[in-house]
Order: structure tokens, then sequence, then C-alpha cells
């Protein structure tokens, strides 16, 4: 091999090597900036309404909610389409009093994907 | 299937890096081609065929990078979130990764040998690689100023590609060039575009600052501002290089100067590698003007970086938490285990017991006694013709024996778990791994320095290593469940990394610059005083 090409080769290497070693890196994106329920809230029941706000435009066809109640099963929220890029919505109905877990999993829109988890409790109205 | 998340969220990261550095050689080669080779004589008509080469391989890689990148992306929309495969195909980043595939293809089938001179149909594809970066650039996802941020980021990157990724390809044409004189030529016109791109790069890179920094207390007191700080100071670097490359092509003969050129180069180019990987990071990361909470003040990291003496007695074994996945999955029950917000595969984060962050520190502090021994050995070595003190890579043995004590305190040979664990926990087996790689280091830099190696390449692996480690530590994971935490630990790993990556560069330019240049006695000093403080600032490294 010539010696220029050796040292180009040296350069592909560093490259590559790099990469490989860029395994460890992993990151949240879209920030939760407020949320009702708010994190640990006692709210009425049985109907809670639930309102994320976040710090980038989410894509709502494709991101998530999910309650699990306090027996852990998991319920699919339906997200409503009529909001504005910062936000989404859905109406939680019949819950009965007890500890409840808000799971949610955006995808922003630029293409990062971010969950997370708001514990809250129901009251009797 | 948590695993399965991991994985394809670690490689979807990587993915991304890799497209970031390709997208820079694409549209650097077609620029430097169009831009720099744009006289149609027989010296420049000469070197295309080596420039379109590499066009050639950067977009196949570029192109193979996106397609890896969709698929990683879309699998992990789909499990995390059963969608399907029809919902995921109309999301942004697919679409914007098909205009890349598409786009990379085009510049691969046009950037063919051929008889006319104009290369001015590589543009459009060009110009539409940098958009499909940008649509998955944190500007498209905006609620304000969307359309003035969107344009700003197409510049940066733009800029970015022109300047840095243009780099590789001067190298190869100074060294094919028929004549010394067309060689400089060439610089001299590089020269002119790379100032352009600074200039543009440079601005462009202020506004976003502005946009998504927002303020001097956010700059050093979240993730993102840290990490804007550590690109500016990469890029500090990087104008320095370049600085000297301007006033070699402007002076001297033109047959001296060649040779500390392309070394020069050479060493942008790994510097800017690393740019563009820390660039990628950011992309990760939430603007610091978005993180109004549990930003770190000045007296916190005053009072986290204030100078201590080293802790030199380690807590007991019997401390630590006995299983670290048991005591995992105790703080997910109890609740205390932070949940509010995290990517899929992470499983949230577990604070550290007392007993881990002391047992973390003791094990900093040794390794920094070990580096600044190096360090300080190293500069012996170079300032006297003490010939013992040339021994000095062989302290890396010290540092490995330690680090395969001290990694992994739950694994033999200190902890309940046996042998055979190493081989099925991909955490520790990194581990082992590492040390393995600095016994191989010490090892060979020992010959080197003892004169048992001749000049080759081979010689530079140590820098390369060394300038890796640094990258790496400016990578590292981020979460968003501890972020004060998180911040404080970047903000002790920065200078390290920028320490480490100035250390490899410059050993790198000793290594290879010529006798005569006298920025190889500046390089050769400049290494060694690296490594002395990366040693010093180990000591005071603190988690509490």
């Amino acid at each position: 091999m010539q010696p220029g090409r050796r040292h180009l080769s040296t350069l592909i290497f560093i490259t590559l090597l790099m990469f490989l070693l860029m395994l460890s890196s992993a990151a949240a994106h879209a920030v939760l900036l407020e949320s009702s329920p708010a994190l640990k809230a006692a709210v009425p029941g049985p109907d809670v309404p639930i309102k994320l706000r976040f710090n980038v435009r989410i894509d709502a066809a494709r991101s998530r909610l999910t309650l699990v109640g306090p027996d852990g099963s998991a319920q699919a929220l339906e997200i409503s389409k009529q909001t504005p890029a910062d936000i989404l919505t859905a109406q939680a109905r019949d819950l009965a009093a007890g500890e409840y877990r808000l799971r949610w999993q955006v995808l922003a829109s630029d293409g990062h994907i971010t969950r997370g988890e708001i514990p809250f409790s129901v009251t009797r109205s | 299937m948590a695993r399965l998340l991991q994985i394809f969220g670690f490689l979807s990261v990587l993915f991304r890096g890799a497209t970031l550095t390709f997208q820079s050689l694409v549209v650097g080669g077609v620029v430097f081609l169009i831009f720099v080779l744009r006289r149609a004589n027989v010296e420049a008509d000469a070197l295309k065929p080596a420039c379109l080469r590499w066009i050639r391989r950067a977009a196949f890689a570029l192109a193979a990078m996106q397609i890896a990148y969709v698929m990683a992306n879309s699998l992990i929309l789909m499990q995390s979130a059963g969608i399907s495969l029809a919902e995921v195909s109309g999301a942004s980043f697919v679409l914007a990764g098909e205009l890349g595939i598409l786009s990379a293809f085009t510049i691969l089938a046009l950037a063919g040998p051929r008889h006319s001179n104009g290369y001015a149909d590589l543009l459009l594809p060009a110009a539409a690689i940098i958009a499909s970066s940008v649509i998955t650039s944190h500007a498209m996802a905006r609620l304000e100023y969307r359309l003035p941020l969107v344009a700003f980021t197409a510049l940066h990157q733009g800029a970015t590609a022109a300047w840095l990724g243009g780099l590789p390809y001067l190298l190869i044409a100074i060294r094919r060039a028929s004549s010394s004189d067309f060689a400089r030529q060439l610089s001299a016109r590089f020269s002119q575009l790379a100032l352009l791109s600074v200039a543009v790069l440079a601005s462009a890179g202020l506004a976003l600052s502005f946009a998504y920094v927002g303020s001097f207390q956010a700059l050093y007191g979240t993730s993102y501002g840290a990490m804007v700080a550590t690109k500016a100071l990469l890029f500090g670097l990087l104008l320095l290089l370049g600085a000297l490359n301007f006033q070699l092509v402007r002076r001297g003969p033109a047959s001296a100067i060649l040779a500390s050129l392309k070394r020069f180069g050479e060493a942008e180019i790994g510097i800017g590698v690393t740019v563009i990987l820390t660039a990628a990071s950011l992309t990760s990361l939430p603007p610091a003007v978005d993180l109004a909470r549990d930003r770190v003040s000045g007296t916190e990291i005053f009072a986290r970086m204030a100078p201590r003496p080293p802790r030199f007695a380690s807590p007991a074994m019997q401390e630590l938490p006995e299983d670290i996945y048991a005591a995992q999955k105790k703080a997910f029950e109890s609740g205390s285990l932070s949940t509010e917000s995290y990517v899929p595969g992470q499983a949230g984060t577990r604070p550290n017991t007392p007993a881990e962050k002391a047992w973390s520190e003791y094990n900093h502090h040794w390794a920094g006694i070990i580096v600044l021994a190096i360090g300080l050995l190293a500069l012996v070595a170079q300032a006297t013709n003490l010939s013992w003190a040339r021994n000095w890579p062989l302290i890396f043995l010290g540092l490995s024996v330690f680090l395969f004590l001290r990694s992994d305190p739950e694994v033999w040979p200190l902890g309940p778990n046996g042998f055979w664990v190493t081989l099925a926990d991909p955490e520790v087996l990194l581990h082992r791994f590492f040390v393995l790689l600095v016994i191989v280091l010490a090892v060979f830099e020992w010959r080197v320095q003892r004169g048992h190696v001749a000049p080759g390449s081979a010689r530079l692996i140590f820098p390369v290593l060394v300038a890796v480690s640094g990258a790496l530590l400016l990578t590292h994971s981020h979460s968003l469940g501890n972020i004060k935490e998180e911040v404080l630990a970047e903000l002790s790993h920065i200078p390290l990394a920028i320490l480490a990556v100035t250390a490899g560069w410059s050993r790198w330019l000793e290594l290879r610059l010529p006798g005569e240049n006298q920025m190889r006695n500046v390089a050769a000093r400049l290494w060694p005083l690296c490594f002395t403080l990366i040693g010093v600032l180990l000591l005071n490294y603190r988690e509490m």
C-alpha cells in the first residue's frame, strides 16, 4: 500500500471507530412542559380530561397515550385530533377512585421518540 | 422487548452521527469539485476522477446509513407504540430519509466519469441532502420562528459540509497534484471557500445559539448549553489550525509548505469529525431554552467543582448494592425511579447510592494519579534525554489492572458473580475490552517510545485512540430523569474530553509534521501537558 493511501485508511479508521464508540449516547428530546393531571396530583373522577403540552410540535397521529389502572390493567386513550401542534388531549372516562399512571409516547416532528409516565390519583367526586 | 428497543435506540443514534458525517463528505466533495477544481485545464481534470470516486463512496455510505437509520427508528416506533408499517411510512423522519436516500443515489449515478467538464447538476441533489437533514433537525419541530430557524440550520449545515467535508478532497488533490505550484493554487482557492464557509457557519451558529440557548445562564446550566459551548471551543481549535494553514499558503516556497499543510489538514478533519459528532448528540438533546426548571446555578457548579482533597479511602464492597439489576427493580417498585421522561429502551434512572458515588470518586482519583504520572513523565522525556523516562507508557499497565479490579465490583474477581457473567453482560464485556485495549496501547506506545516501531501509520494508533476517547466522552448518555446531576456530570467530563482531543491531535501533529516546522515542537510539549491537566482534573472529580 502506498504511504498516502495508508494515511487515508487511518483517517477512515478514525471515523469508523468514533461511530462504534458513540454507542453509549441516547437521549430524550421532547420535553413535557405541563400536564393535566399534574405529576402526583389528586383529581376528581369519574371522568378525567387529559392534556399534555410539549416544547415541540408533536405528530399526534403517531403518538400514544395509555392509562394504567390501580389493578395494573392498561387502556389505550383516543387522542383528539383538533388540538394545537404542541398539545395532546384525550378523555379518560368512568375511572374508579385509586392510583393511576398515564403513560405517554410522542413522536416529535423532527423524528425523535420520547416517552414518560405521570402518576396521579383519582378521588371520588 | 426492552433489550431490542435499547439496541435499536443505540443504533439510531449511531446511524444519525454517521449520516451527518457522510452528508458532509458528499456535499463537501460536490462543492470542492465545482468551486475549487472549477477551471477546465489538464491539471484539474487529472484530479477529478479521484474526487468523483470518493464522492460516490461517500454517497453510497450515506444512502446505507440513511436506510439503516430509517429502519431502526421505524422499528422502534412500531414496537414501542404498536403502529403499523403503513402508518409509520407517513412520518416526517421517513419522508426526510427517503429524500436523503434518493438524493444520495442520484449523486451516485451522476458522479460517474464523464467527458463534459460541468458538474453543476450535482448541486441540486446535494442541496436536497441538506434539506433532508434539516427536516429532522430541531428547527422543524419549533413552535416559533420556524422558517428563519430552518434557513439558519440549512446555512449552518451547508457551510460545515463545504468546509470540513471539503478538506479530505483538498488532501487528496494536494497528494495527487502534478506540481507543487498547482497544489498551492488549489489550497489558496480552498482557503477562500473555507473563509466564506466559516463566516456563514459562525453567523448561522450564533443565531441558532441565541434561539436554542437563550441566555448565558443556560449556556453553563444545561447539557445543551454546555455542548454548544464545547462545540464553539472545538470550532476555535479548528480556526487556529485553519489560520496556520492560511499562513502557510501565503508564505514560503510551495514545495516546503505542502507537507505541513497536509498534516494540519488531517488534524482539522479529525477535530472536524468530533465537532460533527458533538452536533449529532446535540440534535438529540432538548434545547436549553425549553428547560426553564432544573438548571444548574453557578453556586451549585462551584460547590461541586471546588478543590477538595482526593478520596483515597474506598467504601467497602458490602456497602454497594449486591446486584445492580435487583436494585433497579426495587427502585422501580418503590417509585423512586425517575420515569417522567426518557427514550424507548431506557428503563428510567435509579439514583446512585452515596457508597456507589464514593466508589466512583475513589476510582477517578486513583486514575488521576496514574494519568498525572504519565503526563509528568512524558514531559520529562520530552524535555530531557533521560532514557528511563521514555518508559512512561508502561504506567498504563497499572491503569489496566486498576480498571480490571474496580470497574465492575459486582463481578469476578472482587464480586460474588463469577467470571462467566463477564461474557453475558455487554457492559461488563465492554469494560473488559477497554482493559485489554489499554494493555495493547501501553505495550505498543512503549515500543514506539523505545524506537522499536518503524515510522508509519502504526505509530498513529495511540494518538487516534486518545482523540477517539475524547470524542466518546462528549457523546456519553444523558437522561432527563435526573437533569441537574446529568449537567454536573457533563460539566466534569467536557474539559477532560477537550483535553483528550487536543492531546490526541497534538501527538498526531508531532509525529506527522516535518522536522523543520516549528509547530512540531509546540505540539510535542502540548500533549504531555494535556495529560498532566487531565490527571489534575481527575483528582478533583466529584459525584456529590
